[in-house]
Protein backbone atom coordinates (compact mmCIF):
# COMPACT_ATOMS: atom_id res chain seq x y z
CA UNK A 1 0.00 0.00 0.00
CA UNK A 2 1.33 3.57 -0.47
CA UNK A 3 2.12 5.47 2.56
CA UNK A 4 0.73 9.10 2.31
CA UNK A 5 -1.32 11.53 4.13
CA UNK A 6 -4.79 10.48 2.16
CA UNK A 7 -7.08 7.79 3.47
CA UNK A 8 -6.43 4.57 1.49
CA UNK A 9 -8.99 3.64 -1.45
CA UNK A 10 -11.91 1.66 -0.28
CA UNK A 11 -11.49 -1.29 -3.29
CA UNK A 12 -8.81 -1.36 -4.96
CA UNK A 13 -7.96 -4.36 -7.43
CA UNK A 14 -6.24 -5.06 -10.56
CA UNK A 15 -6.40 -8.10 -13.09
CA UNK A 16 -9.28 -9.89 -10.98
CA UNK A 17 -10.18 -13.40 -12.55
CA UNK A 18 -11.71 -16.27 -11.45
CA UNK A 19 -12.97 -19.19 -13.37
CA UNK A 20 -16.02 -21.94 -12.70
CA UNK A 21 -15.70 -25.59 -14.50
CA UNK A 22 -18.97 -25.95 -15.75
CA UNK A 23 -19.48 -29.29 -17.00
CA UNK A 24 -15.33 -29.97 -16.96
CA UNK A 25 -15.11 -26.42 -18.82
CA UNK A 26 -13.58 -23.66 -17.78
CA UNK A 27 -15.77 -20.55 -17.80
CA UNK A 28 -14.31 -17.11 -16.66
CA UNK A 29 -16.96 -15.32 -14.67
CA UNK A 30 -14.95 -12.49 -14.44
CA UNK A 31 -11.48 -11.63 -17.16
CA UNK A 32 -9.57 -9.22 -15.52
CA UNK A 33 -11.50 -6.77 -13.03
CA UNK A 34 -9.89 -2.92 -12.52
CA UNK A 35 -11.40 -1.36 -9.63
CA UNK A 36 -10.71 1.83 -7.37
CA UNK A 37 -13.37 3.13 -5.00
CA UNK A 38 -12.50 5.53 -2.94
CA UNK A 39 -13.39 5.85 0.39
CA UNK A 40 -16.80 7.37 1.43
CA UNK A 41 -19.09 7.52 -1.61
CA UNK A 42 -21.34 4.92 -2.98
CA UNK A 43 -20.23 2.82 -5.40
CA UNK A 44 -22.89 0.79 -7.92
CA UNK A 45 -21.91 -2.22 -9.86
CA UNK A 46 -24.59 -2.48 -12.58
CA UNK A 47 -24.17 -5.47 -15.06
CA UNK A 48 -26.76 -8.47 -16.14
CA UNK A 49 -27.55 -11.49 -13.96
CA UNK A 50 -24.08 -13.59 -14.80
CA UNK A 51 -22.16 -10.74 -15.85
CA UNK A 52 -19.41 -11.39 -12.99
CA UNK A 53 -20.96 -8.82 -10.15
CA UNK A 54 -21.47 -11.01 -7.45
CA UNK A 55 -18.08 -13.44 -8.16
CA UNK A 56 -16.66 -9.93 -7.75
CA UNK A 57 -18.24 -9.39 -4.61
CA UNK A 58 -17.41 -12.47 -3.23
CA UNK A 59 -13.50 -12.39 -4.07
CA UNK A 60 -13.74 -8.49 -1.95
CA UNK A 61 -15.63 -9.88 0.98
CA UNK A 62 -13.16 -13.22 0.86
CA UNK A 63 -15.58 -15.93 0.52
CA UNK A 64 -14.00 -16.60 -2.68
CA UNK A 65 -10.31 -16.89 -3.89
CA UNK A 66 -9.52 -15.02 -7.43
CA UNK A 67 -7.80 -17.20 -9.60
CA UNK A 68 -5.04 -14.03 -10.26
CA UNK A 69 -5.19 -10.26 -9.82
CA UNK A 70 -4.43 -8.78 -6.51
CA UNK A 71 -7.61 -7.10 -4.24
CA UNK A 72 -7.03 -4.16 -1.52
CA UNK A 73 -10.51 -3.93 0.40
CA UNK A 74 -9.94 -1.35 3.22
CA UNK A 75 -5.99 -0.92 2.85
CA UNK A 76 -5.62 -4.62 3.81
CA UNK A 77 -4.98 -7.95 0.93
CA UNK A 78 -7.79 -9.84 0.76
CA UNK A 79 -5.07 -12.82 0.12
CA UNK A 80 -3.11 -12.31 2.26
CA UNK A 81 -4.48 -10.95 5.60
CA UNK A 82 -8.35 -12.15 5.13
CA UNK A 83 -8.90 -11.70 8.89
CA UNK A 84 -7.88 -8.15 8.24
CA UNK A 85 -10.02 -7.53 5.74
CA UNK A 86 -13.35 -9.10 7.46
CA UNK A 87 -12.48 -7.09 10.77
CA UNK A 88 -13.34 -4.15 8.56
CA UNK A 89 -16.29 -5.15 6.03
CA UNK A 90 -19.98 -5.41 6.39
CA UNK A 91 -21.95 -7.54 4.02
CA UNK A 92 -25.18 -7.97 2.92
CA UNK A 93 -25.22 -11.08 0.68
CA UNK A 94 -27.46 -11.71 -1.82
CA UNK A 95 -29.55 -14.48 -0.06
CA UNK A 96 -30.08 -12.62 2.85
CA UNK A 97 -27.92 -14.40 5.65
CA UNK A 98 -30.57 -14.22 8.57
CA UNK A 99 -30.85 -16.73 10.90
CA UNK A 100 -34.29 -17.54 10.83
CA UNK A 101 -34.65 -19.43 14.11
CA UNK A 102 -33.18 -16.53 16.38
CA UNK A 103 -34.99 -13.82 16.65
CA UNK A 104 -33.98 -10.41 14.99
CA UNK A 105 -32.16 -9.27 18.83
CA UNK A 106 -29.97 -12.24 18.82
CA UNK A 107 -29.07 -12.30 15.68
CA UNK A 108 -27.75 -8.56 16.36
CA UNK A 109 -26.10 -9.53 19.56
CA UNK A 110 -24.94 -12.86 17.97
CA UNK A 111 -23.08 -10.49 15.19
CA UNK A 112 -21.58 -7.81 17.61
CA UNK A 113 -20.02 -10.30 19.77
CA UNK A 114 -18.12 -12.06 16.62
CA UNK A 115 -16.85 -9.05 15.97
CA UNK A 116 -14.73 -9.00 19.34
CA UNK A 117 -17.63 -6.35 20.62
CA UNK A 118 -18.05 -6.43 24.58
CA UNK A 119 -21.43 -7.78 25.39
CA UNK A 120 -22.45 -4.27 26.94
CA UNK A 121 -21.59 -2.40 23.85
CA UNK A 122 -23.08 -4.77 21.69
CA UNK A 123 -26.15 -4.54 23.54
CA UNK A 124 -26.18 -1.05 23.38
CA UNK A 125 -25.48 -1.13 19.49
CA UNK A 126 -28.58 -3.75 19.11
CA UNK A 127 -30.61 -1.13 20.94
CA UNK A 128 -29.57 1.30 18.81
CA UNK A 129 -29.89 -0.66 15.53
CA UNK A 130 -33.27 -2.03 16.28
CA UNK A 131 -34.28 1.69 16.77
CA UNK A 132 -32.72 2.95 13.57
CA UNK A 133 -34.06 0.47 11.25
CA UNK A 134 -37.21 0.44 13.06
CA UNK A 135 -37.18 -3.27 14.30
CA UNK A 136 -38.93 -2.72 17.73
CA UNK A 137 -42.50 -4.32 16.86
CA UNK A 138 -40.78 -7.51 16.26
CA UNK A 139 -37.25 -7.79 17.54
CA UNK A 140 -38.29 -10.29 19.94
CA UNK A 141 -40.02 -12.57 17.25
CA UNK A 142 -37.60 -15.13 15.35
CA UNK A 143 -37.10 -13.92 12.03
CA UNK A 144 -38.56 -16.94 10.40
CA UNK A 145 -42.19 -14.65 10.71
CA UNK A 146 -40.43 -11.57 9.23
CA UNK A 147 -41.44 -10.06 5.86
CA UNK A 148 -39.33 -9.91 3.13
CA UNK A 149 -38.89 -5.97 3.80
CA UNK A 150 -38.64 -6.70 7.80
CA UNK A 151 -35.89 -9.62 7.39
CA UNK A 152 -33.95 -7.17 4.95
CA UNK A 153 -33.85 -4.46 7.24
CA UNK A 154 -32.31 -6.58 9.86
CA UNK A 155 -29.96 -8.06 7.05
CA UNK A 156 -28.73 -4.18 6.86
CA UNK A 157 -28.40 -3.80 10.45
CA UNK A 158 -26.43 -7.12 10.75
CA UNK A 159 -24.12 -5.93 8.13
CA UNK A 160 -23.13 -2.76 9.89
CA UNK A 161 -23.27 -3.66 13.63
CA UNK A 162 -19.53 -3.20 14.20
CA UNK A 163 -19.47 0.46 12.26
CA UNK A 164 -17.30 -1.24 9.36
CA UNK A 165 -15.58 1.25 7.09
CA UNK A 166 -16.49 -0.28 3.61
CA UNK A 167 -20.03 -2.14 3.22
CA UNK A 168 -20.66 -4.86 0.77
CA UNK A 169 -24.59 -5.09 -0.83
CA UNK A 170 -25.13 -8.19 -3.19
CA UNK A 171 -28.58 -6.81 -5.15
CA UNK A 172 -29.97 -5.51 -1.97
CA UNK A 173 -33.19 -4.44 -3.22
CA UNK A 174 -34.16 -7.55 -4.91
CA UNK A 175 -37.57 -8.18 -4.19
CA UNK A 176 -38.72 -5.26 -2.49
CA UNK A 177 -41.41 -3.63 -2.79
CA UNK A 178 -41.19 0.12 -4.19
CA UNK A 179 -42.04 1.50 -1.26
CA UNK A 180 -39.20 -0.79 0.98
CA UNK A 181 -36.65 -0.20 -2.01
CA UNK A 182 -37.08 4.27 -1.37
CA UNK A 183 -36.36 3.08 2.02
CA UNK A 184 -33.48 1.49 1.72
CA UNK A 185 -31.99 4.11 -0.62
CA UNK A 186 -32.48 6.40 2.00
CA UNK A 187 -30.63 4.38 4.91
CA UNK A 188 -27.44 3.55 2.60
CA UNK A 189 -27.46 7.48 1.90
CA UNK A 190 -27.54 8.26 5.43
CA UNK A 191 -25.24 5.75 6.36
CA UNK A 192 -22.55 7.60 3.19
CA UNK A 193 -23.01 10.76 5.33
CA UNK A 194 -21.35 9.08 8.38
CA UNK A 195 -18.71 8.30 6.41
CA UNK A 196 -18.89 4.90 5.23
CA UNK A 197 -18.40 3.11 1.83
CA UNK A 198 -21.07 1.57 0.48
CA UNK A 199 -20.04 -1.26 -2.39
CA UNK A 200 -23.66 -2.51 -4.27
CA UNK A 201 -24.11 -4.50 -7.17
CA UNK A 202 -27.57 -4.03 -9.05
CA UNK A 203 -29.10 -5.23 -12.25
CA UNK A 204 -31.49 -1.86 -11.47
CA UNK A 205 -31.00 1.15 -14.24
CA UNK A 206 -32.78 2.97 -11.85
CA UNK A 207 -30.47 2.64 -8.84
CA UNK A 208 -27.49 2.23 -10.00
CA UNK A 209 -28.08 5.99 -11.21
CA UNK A 210 -29.85 7.51 -8.63
CA UNK A 211 -28.23 6.03 -6.07
CA UNK A 212 -24.47 5.97 -7.07
CA UNK A 213 -21.80 8.78 -6.95
CA UNK A 214 -19.66 6.76 -8.90
CA UNK A 215 -20.42 3.37 -10.61
CA UNK A 216 -18.89 0.42 -13.26
CA UNK A 217 -20.85 -1.32 -15.62
CA UNK A 218 -20.34 -4.90 -16.11
CA UNK A 219 -20.73 -7.47 -18.66
CA UNK A 220 -19.12 -10.82 -19.26
CA UNK A 221 -17.06 -10.59 -16.66
CA UNK A 222 -14.64 -7.11 -17.57
CA UNK A 223 -15.54 -3.76 -16.83
CA UNK A 224 -16.75 -1.96 -19.83
CA UNK A 225 -17.83 1.65 -18.02
CA UNK A 226 -16.80 4.06 -15.59
CA UNK A 227 -17.74 7.01 -14.25
CA UNK A 228 -20.35 8.98 -12.60
CA UNK A 229 -23.56 8.38 -13.83
CA UNK A 230 -23.83 11.68 -15.37
CA UNK A 231 -20.57 11.45 -16.70
CA UNK A 232 -21.35 8.25 -18.21
CA UNK A 233 -24.57 9.55 -19.64
CA UNK A 234 -22.92 12.77 -21.13
CA UNK A 235 -19.86 10.64 -22.48
CA UNK A 236 -21.75 7.87 -24.12
CA UNK A 237 -25.04 8.92 -25.12
CA UNK A 238 -24.14 12.25 -26.10
CA UNK A 239 -27.37 13.43 -27.07
CA UNK A 240 -30.67 11.75 -27.69
CA UNK A 241 -33.61 12.61 -29.87
CA UNK A 242 -37.02 11.10 -29.83
CA UNK A 243 -39.38 11.93 -33.07
CA UNK A 244 -42.93 10.85 -33.51
CA UNK A 245 -43.63 11.48 -36.79
CA UNK A 246 -47.85 11.18 -38.17
CA UNK A 247 -47.23 7.82 -39.70
CA UNK A 248 -48.85 4.60 -39.49
CA UNK A 249 -45.98 2.00 -37.77
CA UNK A 250 -45.67 -0.04 -40.79
CA UNK A 251 -44.05 3.36 -42.30
CA UNK A 252 -41.68 3.52 -39.00
CA UNK A 253 -38.85 1.55 -40.10
CA UNK A 254 -38.29 2.75 -43.22
CA UNK A 255 -37.74 6.44 -42.06
CA UNK A 256 -35.79 4.92 -39.19
CA UNK A 257 -33.25 3.60 -41.82
CA UNK A 258 -33.47 6.92 -43.70
CA UNK A 259 -32.54 9.27 -40.63
CA UNK A 260 -29.83 6.68 -39.63
CA UNK A 261 -27.86 7.82 -42.85
CA UNK A 262 -27.67 10.83 -41.69
CA UNK A 263 -24.42 12.20 -40.78
CA UNK A 264 -25.22 13.84 -37.56
CA UNK A 265 -27.29 10.30 -36.87
CA UNK A 266 -25.09 7.22 -34.80
CA UNK A 267 -28.27 4.93 -34.38
CA UNK A 268 -31.86 5.25 -34.29
CA UNK A 269 -34.21 2.91 -33.07
CA UNK A 270 -37.98 2.28 -33.12
CA UNK A 271 -40.13 1.75 -30.17
CA UNK A 272 -43.93 2.51 -29.88
CA UNK A 273 -44.92 5.01 -32.44
CA UNK A 274 -41.69 6.76 -32.10
CA UNK A 275 -38.22 6.39 -33.52
CA UNK A 276 -35.01 7.59 -30.84
CA UNK A 277 -32.45 8.61 -32.49
CA UNK A 278 -28.68 9.00 -31.01
CA UNK A 279 -27.00 11.92 -32.47
CA UNK A 280 -23.87 13.78 -32.48
CA UNK A 281 -25.05 17.37 -32.69
CA UNK A 282 -28.62 18.17 -31.49
CA UNK A 283 -29.47 20.94 -32.56
CA UNK A 284 -28.09 20.16 -36.18
CA UNK A 285 -29.57 16.90 -35.93
CA UNK A 286 -32.78 18.00 -35.01
CA UNK A 287 -32.77 20.72 -37.98
CA UNK A 288 -31.71 17.83 -40.43
CA UNK A 289 -34.30 16.07 -39.21
CA UNK A 290 -37.02 18.70 -39.52
CA UNK A 291 -35.70 19.15 -43.15
CA UNK A 292 -36.13 15.45 -44.13
CA UNK A 293 -39.44 14.52 -42.65
CA UNK A 294 -40.91 18.09 -44.42
CA UNK A 295 -39.18 17.40 -47.66
CA UNK A 296 -41.12 13.89 -47.70
CA UNK A 297 -44.08 15.87 -46.31
CA UNK A 298 -44.71 14.01 -42.84
CA UNK A 299 -45.99 15.97 -40.17
CA UNK A 300 -44.20 15.69 -36.77
CA UNK A 301 -46.57 14.60 -33.94
CA UNK A 302 -43.59 15.18 -31.23
CA UNK A 303 -40.37 15.57 -30.75
CA UNK A 304 -37.77 16.10 -28.03
CA UNK A 305 -34.76 16.04 -26.37
CA UNK A 306 -35.02 12.79 -24.50
CA UNK A 307 -32.74 12.01 -21.31
CA UNK A 308 -30.23 9.72 -21.99
CA UNK A 309 -30.04 6.38 -19.62
CA UNK A 310 -27.54 4.20 -18.11
CA UNK A 311 -29.02 1.81 -20.84
CA UNK A 312 -27.70 3.76 -23.55
CA UNK A 313 -24.18 3.77 -21.95
CA UNK A 314 -24.83 -0.75 -21.94
CA UNK A 315 -26.21 -0.56 -25.55
CA UNK A 316 -23.39 1.62 -27.01
CA UNK A 317 -20.79 -0.93 -25.18
CA UNK A 318 -22.40 -3.91 -26.30
CA UNK A 319 -24.94 -3.86 -28.87
CA UNK A 320 -27.33 -5.18 -26.54
CA UNK A 321 -30.11 -3.58 -23.97
CA UNK A 322 -29.51 -4.21 -20.15
CA UNK A 323 -33.33 -5.06 -20.12
CA UNK A 324 -33.00 -7.83 -21.89
CA UNK A 325 -29.37 -9.51 -21.52
CA UNK A 326 -28.94 -12.90 -20.85
CA UNK A 327 -27.48 -15.01 -18.45
CA UNK A 328 -23.87 -16.37 -19.45
CA UNK A 329 -22.76 -18.49 -16.60
CA UNK A 330 -24.01 -19.42 -13.21
CA UNK A 331 -22.35 -17.79 -11.03
CA UNK B 1 -10.01 -16.57 24.19
CA UNK B 2 -11.53 -15.78 21.22
CA UNK B 3 -11.58 -19.08 20.15
CA UNK B 4 -13.48 -20.61 23.60
CA UNK B 5 -15.80 -17.45 22.85
CA UNK B 6 -16.81 -18.21 20.07
CA UNK B 7 -17.25 -22.00 20.09
CA UNK B 8 -20.02 -20.95 23.07
CA UNK B 9 -22.01 -18.38 21.23
CA UNK B 10 -22.44 -20.91 18.13
CA UNK B 11 -23.32 -23.47 21.03
CA UNK B 12 -25.96 -21.62 22.32
CA UNK B 13 -27.16 -20.32 18.98
CA UNK B 14 -27.51 -23.83 18.40
CA UNK B 15 -28.67 -25.24 21.58
CA UNK B 16 -31.73 -22.30 21.77
CA UNK B 17 -32.83 -23.45 17.89
CA UNK B 18 -32.97 -27.08 19.25
CA UNK B 19 -34.74 -25.84 21.97
CA UNK B 20 -37.22 -23.88 20.07
CA UNK B 21 -38.35 -27.12 18.40
CA UNK B 22 -39.27 -29.50 20.94
CA UNK B 23 -40.61 -32.12 18.86
CA UNK B 24 -36.72 -33.03 18.09
CA UNK B 25 -36.48 -33.29 21.65
CA UNK B 26 -39.41 -35.64 22.36
CA UNK B 27 -38.54 -38.13 19.40
CA UNK B 28 -35.00 -37.83 20.46
CA UNK B 29 -36.43 -40.01 23.57
CA UNK B 30 -38.82 -42.05 22.66
CA UNK B 31 -37.18 -43.46 19.64
CA UNK B 32 -34.76 -45.52 22.23
CA UNK B 33 -37.21 -45.77 25.15
CA UNK B 34 -39.40 -47.86 21.83
CA UNK B 35 -36.81 -49.88 21.14
CA UNK B 36 -36.07 -50.88 24.46
CA UNK B 37 -40.14 -51.56 24.89
CA UNK B 38 -40.29 -53.22 21.63
CA UNK B 39 -37.01 -55.03 20.76
CA UNK B 40 -35.99 -56.27 23.73
CA UNK B 41 -38.56 -58.76 24.11
CA UNK B 42 -37.57 -59.92 20.69
CA UNK B 43 -33.97 -60.13 21.95
CA UNK B 44 -35.08 -61.94 25.37
CA UNK B 45 -36.59 -64.86 23.44
CA UNK B 46 -33.71 -64.90 20.81
CA UNK B 47 -30.81 -64.92 23.61
CA UNK B 48 -28.56 -67.86 23.99
CA UNK B 49 -25.96 -67.60 21.04
CA UNK B 50 -22.30 -66.31 21.35
CA UNK B 51 -22.31 -62.77 23.45
CA UNK B 52 -26.18 -62.78 24.42
CA UNK B 53 -25.85 -64.66 27.07
CA UNK B 54 -30.09 -65.49 28.53
CA UNK B 55 -30.51 -63.20 31.70
CA UNK B 56 -28.43 -60.49 30.47
CA UNK B 57 -30.21 -59.49 27.09
CA UNK B 58 -30.66 -55.63 28.78
CA UNK B 59 -26.53 -55.49 29.49
CA UNK B 60 -25.50 -56.08 25.36
CA UNK B 61 -28.50 -54.15 24.27
CA UNK B 62 -28.29 -51.05 26.16
CA UNK B 63 -24.76 -50.19 24.70
CA UNK B 64 -26.13 -50.81 21.21
CA UNK B 65 -29.01 -48.76 21.77
CA UNK B 66 -26.81 -45.83 23.12
CA UNK B 67 -24.35 -46.49 20.15
CA UNK B 68 -27.55 -45.84 17.27
CA UNK B 69 -28.72 -42.38 19.59
CA UNK B 70 -25.32 -41.11 18.96
CA UNK B 71 -24.93 -41.92 15.47
CA UNK B 72 -28.81 -40.41 15.17
CA UNK B 73 -28.21 -37.24 17.08
CA UNK B 74 -25.02 -36.29 14.84
CA UNK B 75 -26.36 -37.75 11.17
CA UNK B 76 -28.83 -34.79 11.24
CA UNK B 77 -26.37 -31.75 11.51
CA UNK B 78 -26.29 -31.52 7.63
CA UNK B 79 -29.66 -31.19 7.22
CA UNK B 80 -29.48 -27.78 8.76
CA UNK B 81 -25.91 -26.70 7.33
CA UNK B 82 -27.88 -27.02 3.49
CA UNK B 83 -30.93 -25.25 4.96
CA UNK B 84 -28.40 -22.50 6.90
CA UNK B 85 -26.15 -22.35 3.13
CA UNK B 86 -29.75 -21.13 1.20
CA UNK B 87 -30.33 -18.65 3.52
CA UNK B 88 -26.86 -17.16 3.24
CA UNK B 89 -26.34 -17.64 7.08
CA UNK B 90 -23.38 -19.54 6.38
CA UNK B 91 -22.29 -16.81 3.99
CA UNK B 92 -22.48 -14.13 6.34
CA UNK B 93 -20.76 -16.12 9.30
CA UNK B 94 -17.82 -16.77 6.66
CA UNK B 95 -17.08 -12.91 6.31
CA UNK B 96 -17.11 -12.50 10.32
CA UNK B 97 -13.88 -13.30 11.44
CA UNK B 98 -15.13 -16.25 13.09
CA UNK B 99 -13.17 -19.23 13.31
CA UNK B 100 -14.57 -22.01 11.08
CA UNK B 101 -13.88 -24.60 13.26
CA UNK B 102 -15.33 -22.96 16.11
CA UNK B 103 -18.57 -22.96 13.51
CA UNK B 104 -18.39 -26.35 13.41
CA UNK B 105 -18.13 -27.11 17.10
CA UNK B 106 -21.16 -25.10 17.84
CA UNK B 107 -23.29 -27.91 15.86
CA UNK B 108 -20.90 -30.56 17.03
CA UNK B 109 -21.34 -29.61 20.96
CA UNK B 110 -24.70 -29.18 20.69
CA UNK B 111 -25.34 -32.89 18.81
CA UNK B 112 -23.06 -34.58 21.95
CA UNK B 113 -25.50 -32.75 24.14
CA UNK B 114 -28.73 -33.95 22.46
CA UNK B 115 -27.13 -37.14 22.55
CA UNK B 116 -25.65 -37.34 26.06
CA UNK B 117 -28.93 -35.56 27.96
CA UNK B 118 -31.65 -38.61 26.93
CA UNK B 119 -28.95 -41.32 27.02
CA UNK B 120 -28.85 -40.56 30.72
CA UNK B 121 -32.55 -41.07 30.68
CA UNK B 122 -32.49 -44.17 28.93
CA UNK B 123 -29.87 -45.72 30.96
CA UNK B 124 -31.48 -44.68 34.09
CA UNK B 125 -34.86 -46.12 33.04
CA UNK B 126 -32.88 -49.16 31.72
CA UNK B 127 -31.93 -49.95 35.19
CA UNK B 128 -35.10 -50.06 37.01
CA UNK B 129 -35.81 -53.11 34.30
CA UNK B 130 -32.74 -54.64 35.06
CA UNK B 131 -29.64 -53.08 33.27
CA UNK B 132 -26.66 -54.43 35.60
CA UNK B 133 -23.92 -51.11 34.62
CA UNK B 134 -20.68 -50.75 36.19
CA UNK B 135 -20.82 -46.76 37.41
CA UNK B 136 -17.11 -45.77 35.77
CA UNK B 137 -17.32 -47.66 32.74
CA UNK B 138 -20.84 -46.23 31.88
CA UNK B 139 -19.03 -42.54 32.21
CA UNK B 140 -16.24 -43.68 29.92
CA UNK B 141 -18.67 -45.04 27.76
CA UNK B 142 -20.48 -42.22 27.41
CA UNK B 143 -17.26 -40.19 26.56
CA UNK B 144 -16.44 -43.00 24.06
CA UNK B 145 -20.67 -42.21 22.36
CA UNK B 146 -19.94 -38.50 22.53
CA UNK B 147 -16.85 -38.60 20.51
CA UNK B 148 -19.14 -40.71 18.08
CA UNK B 149 -21.77 -38.05 17.98
CA UNK B 150 -19.11 -35.56 17.34
CA UNK B 151 -17.18 -37.82 14.49
CA UNK B 152 -21.45 -38.02 12.83
CA UNK B 153 -22.06 -34.35 13.45
CA UNK B 154 -18.43 -32.82 11.86
CA UNK B 155 -19.04 -35.64 8.92
CA UNK B 156 -22.51 -35.08 8.63
CA UNK B 157 -22.31 -31.09 8.37
CA UNK B 158 -19.51 -31.40 6.06
CA UNK B 159 -21.44 -34.01 3.74
CA UNK B 160 -24.11 -31.45 3.33
CA UNK B 161 -22.01 -28.60 2.92
CA UNK B 162 -20.43 -31.02 0.11
CA UNK B 163 -23.65 -31.69 -1.23
CA UNK B 164 -25.43 -29.06 -1.23
CA UNK B 165 -28.83 -30.49 -1.95
CA UNK B 166 -31.35 -32.03 0.82
CA UNK B 167 -32.01 -35.02 -1.77
CA UNK B 168 -28.47 -35.94 -2.73
CA UNK B 169 -27.82 -35.71 1.74
CA UNK B 170 -30.48 -37.99 2.11
CA UNK B 171 -29.80 -40.44 -0.34
CA UNK B 172 -26.38 -40.39 1.17
CA UNK B 173 -27.17 -40.88 5.14
CA UNK B 174 -29.68 -43.48 4.60
CA UNK B 175 -27.79 -45.49 1.66
CA UNK B 176 -24.49 -45.59 4.62
CA UNK B 177 -26.64 -45.41 7.88
CA UNK B 178 -27.91 -49.29 7.55
CA UNK B 179 -25.11 -50.85 6.69
CA UNK B 180 -23.00 -48.53 9.84
CA UNK B 181 -25.59 -49.92 12.19
CA UNK B 182 -25.91 -53.27 10.98
CA UNK B 183 -22.18 -54.16 10.58
CA UNK B 184 -21.48 -52.58 13.98
CA UNK B 185 -23.43 -54.98 16.00
CA UNK B 186 -25.80 -52.44 17.37
CA UNK B 187 -29.08 -54.42 17.36
CA UNK B 188 -27.45 -57.77 17.61
CA UNK B 189 -23.94 -59.01 18.24
CA UNK B 190 -21.99 -59.81 15.41
CA UNK B 191 -20.50 -62.60 17.01
CA UNK B 192 -24.08 -64.25 16.63
CA UNK B 193 -23.07 -63.95 12.58
CA UNK B 194 -20.87 -65.96 10.45
CA UNK B 195 -17.29 -64.77 9.64
CA UNK B 196 -17.71 -63.54 7.09
CA UNK B 197 -20.28 -60.89 8.31
CA UNK B 198 -17.53 -60.32 11.80
CA UNK B 199 -14.93 -59.58 8.76
CA UNK B 200 -16.96 -57.16 7.24
CA UNK B 201 -17.96 -55.56 10.96
CA UNK B 202 -14.05 -54.83 11.01
CA UNK B 203 -14.09 -52.47 8.52
CA UNK B 204 -16.42 -50.04 10.27
CA UNK B 205 -14.91 -47.71 12.09
CA UNK B 206 -18.77 -47.67 14.48
CA UNK B 207 -18.10 -51.49 15.01
CA UNK B 208 -15.27 -50.63 17.48
CA UNK B 209 -17.30 -48.23 19.51
CA UNK B 210 -19.65 -50.25 20.09
CA UNK B 211 -17.74 -53.56 21.22
CA UNK B 212 -15.99 -51.19 23.53
CA UNK B 213 -19.37 -49.60 24.68
CA UNK B 214 -19.92 -53.20 25.57
CA UNK B 215 -17.21 -54.40 27.47
CA UNK B 216 -17.56 -50.51 29.16
CA UNK B 217 -20.66 -51.05 30.80
CA UNK B 218 -19.64 -54.72 32.09
CA UNK B 219 -16.84 -53.06 34.30
CA UNK B 220 -13.86 -54.80 32.10
CA UNK B 221 -12.18 -51.69 31.56
CA UNK B 222 -9.23 -52.11 30.71
CA UNK B 223 -9.36 -54.35 27.56
CA UNK B 224 -7.91 -54.55 24.12
CA UNK B 225 -11.38 -53.73 22.82
CA UNK B 226 -11.55 -50.41 24.97
CA UNK B 227 -8.31 -49.20 23.84
CA UNK B 228 -9.24 -50.17 19.93
CA UNK B 229 -12.39 -48.61 20.44
CA UNK B 230 -11.29 -44.94 21.93
CA UNK B 231 -8.34 -44.92 19.46
CA UNK B 232 -10.72 -46.04 16.23
CA UNK B 233 -13.13 -43.17 17.39
CA UNK B 234 -10.80 -40.83 18.63
CA UNK B 235 -9.06 -41.22 15.15
CA UNK B 236 -12.75 -40.52 13.22
CA UNK B 237 -13.41 -38.34 15.31
CA UNK B 238 -10.56 -35.82 14.67
CA UNK B 239 -10.63 -36.58 10.63
CA UNK B 240 -14.44 -35.46 10.43
CA UNK B 241 -13.85 -32.02 12.98
CA UNK B 242 -10.67 -31.63 10.00
CA UNK B 243 -13.01 -32.37 7.51
CA UNK B 244 -16.27 -30.59 8.73
CA UNK B 245 -13.60 -27.16 8.90
CA UNK B 246 -12.20 -27.66 5.39
CA UNK B 247 -15.71 -27.86 4.03
CA UNK B 248 -16.75 -24.64 6.09
CA UNK B 249 -13.78 -22.61 4.68
CA UNK B 250 -15.00 -23.18 1.28
CA UNK B 251 -19.11 -23.62 2.36
CA UNK B 252 -20.35 -22.35 -1.06
CA UNK B 253 -23.97 -22.08 -2.74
Amino acid sequence: MPVTGSPPDAVRTSGLRKAFRVKNEAVEAISGIDLTVAAGQIFGFLGPNGAGKTTTLRILTTLLPADAGEAFVAGADVRRSPQQVRRRIGYVGQLGGADASATGRENLLLQGRLYGMGAAETARRTDELIETFDLGAFAGRTARSYSGGQRRRLEVALGIMHRPPVLFLDEPTTGLDPQNRANLWDQLRELRGTGTTIFLTTHYLDEADQLSDRLAIIDHGRVIAEGTPAGLKQRYSGDTIDITPSLPPAGLPALEHDLASDPFVRSARTSGGSIRLSVTDATRAMSAVFSLLAGRGIGIRAASFAQPSLDDVFLRETGRSLRDAKEKVPA
Amino acid sequence: MTFALHTSLFFRRKLLETLRQPVWIVTGLSTPLLYLALFEPLLRSVAGGAGLPPGQVLDVFVPGILALMAFGAGMGAGWVVIWEMDSGVIERLRVTPASRLALLLGTVLRDVVMFAVPAVVVIAIAIGFGFNAHWGGLALMLLLLAALTASCSAASSALGIGLKQIGSLAAVVTGVQLPLTLLSGILLPLSLGPGWLQVLGHFNPMYYAVEAARDLTAGTITTATVGIGFGVTAAAAALALWWGTRSYHKAMV
